[in-house]
């Protein structure tokens, strides 16, 4: 066999196992990374939607919505869903309340709760009320109380 | 078939021009995560949960690994886009940014549009991609001539044809035919702009348009679901190639633009390279250049 030959042969058997390993993951349904079962956004999806998210509490009895760096230290907000769906379902609100307390940097707000929201989502796109119901996993001072 | 890309013969050039922008787009990638990476650095432990080939980590690396990972990448990354050093750098450019892009994966949230860029480098830096357009190329005495440069980029083509059909077969799977004549889709799309919106974050403004005329949705939902289970009409190469690949594009292009969702390696069309005749590209170029 030439060399060329036997490179092939070697890329042949490589291209069964890359091929096998990428559809391994379907068969056993476990997303992972790189092998991945690519399950964004392919589920059913109602309008009623349960979101995580994080609210800042001011001196003035009011709710003030946070931003995604201040709520992940990121800007991604599949990253910062994500993480914070993760925490959640870990049980550790408090811990990721206490971070997003550290981040804060308005003197205004003196707490931040961790919130899992339920919300009409059709209804909040087209600015109509949406929340349907609020569950408070955690709240936390921030750092300038 | 003449025209198709699993009958195709490449010459090094072809492999060596994907390198080249497999490497840029990747290098510019990893640049521009670095401050994300070295950030996970001050996480707490209680969040990590080893994914991939990190599974086996019950803890976050130290720190002073995660630094290094992210130099070495940088610097490989170099080495592996202007093919210097490559049996070094190519497998340490890949290898390190499998290892970073696990590790931010193994905070809570798997970031998908990172897999076929992964894959696509582990490809192109075990195989002879710097044989030609490199540093190496300029410093040897000779090319071997008993290399393969054929089989590393058909590999690429079948490794995005599979998961796109993966990503198909996701959506009937998990969603059923109610993702496509459902209000599914539309869910989705208001999903992506509130979560934004309760996150701090400002929605697509075209998303309220869009799901006030949900009746165009399930067209487009049916349109997602065709050119992803058809992902393997681009083997066929010439114009099935060159239309699917302008769909998969516009689909993209389509939820970057609905959902603020952006997977920049299709995006930036570098996904899609390796089903193309590369080495035209790059004379061709030259030639404009000089004429004009």
């Amino acid at each position: 066999m030439t060399g060329v030959g036997r490179s092939r042969s070697i890329w042949w058997w490589i291209t069964v196992t890359v091929v096998g390993l990428m559809v391994a993951p379907v068969v056993f349904d476990h997303d992972s990374h790189p092998l991945s079962t690519y399950p964004m956004y392919s589920g059913a999806r109602g309008r009623e939607v349960t979101i995580p998210s994080a609210l800042g509490l001011t001196d003035q009895g009011t709710e003030q919505r946070l931003s995604l760096g201040v709520i992940g230290a990121s800007s991604d907000p599949l990253i910062v869903a994500g993480e914070l769906r993760t925490a959640i379902r870990e049980g550790r609100a408090p811990e990721r309340c206490a971070e997003i307390a550290g981040r804060i940097d308005d003197p205004s707000i003196e707490a931040v709760a961790v919130v899992m929201e339920r919300h009409d989502v059709v209804a909040q796109v087209e600015g109509d009320p949406s929340l349907l119901e609020r569950t408070v996993l955690a709240t936390c001072p921030t750092e300038r109380r | 078939m003449r025209s198709s890309v699993l009958a195709a013969t490449a010459p090094p050039e072809r492999l060596a021009a994907f390198r080249a922008a497999l490497g840029v787009f990747a290098l510019s990638y990893l640049i521009l995560r670095a401050p994300v990476l070295l950030q996970l650095r001050d996480r707490t432990a209680g969040g990590f949960a080893g994914v991939g080939v990190l599974a086996w980590l019950d803890e976050p690396i130290d720190d002073r690994l995660v630094t290094g990972l992210v130099i070495v990448a940088i610097v490989a990354g170099v080495g592996f886009t202007v093919g210097a050093w490559f049996r070094v750098a190519g497998p340490a450019f890949a290898l390190s940014t499998l290892v970073l892009t696990t590790y931010r994966s193994s905070w809570g949230q798997l970031l998908h549009f990172e897999n076929l860029m992964v894959l696509h480098l582990l490809i192109v830096a075990f195989a002879a991609s710097a044989d030609a357009w490199s540093i190496d190329a300029r410093r040897a005495v000779r090319r071997s001539t008993d290399r393969d440069y054929t089989s590393p980029l058909r590999l690429s083509c079948i490794v995005v044809v599979v998961a796109y059909v993966i990503a198909g077969i996701a959506k009937l799977r998990y969603g059923g035919t109610e993702w496509i004549v459902g209000d599914t889709l539309r869910n989705h799309i208001a999903y992506s702009a509130a979560r934004l919106d309760l996150l701090g974050g400002t929605p697509s403004p075209l998303a309220r348009p869009v799901v006030d005329q949900a009746w165009m949705l399930s067209p487009m939902a049916a349109a997602s679901v065709a050119i992803e289970l058809s992902a393997p009409l681009a083997l066929l190469g010439g114009w099935w190639r060159n239309g699917w690949v302008i769909a998969a594009w516009v689909m993209h292009v389509a939820i970057a633009a609905l959902m603020l969702v952006t997977f920049p390696y299709p995006l930036f069309l570098v996904a899609f390279l390796p089903f193309f005749e590369l080495e035209r590209v790059v004379p061709a170029l030259a030639r404009t250049r000089l004429l004009g």
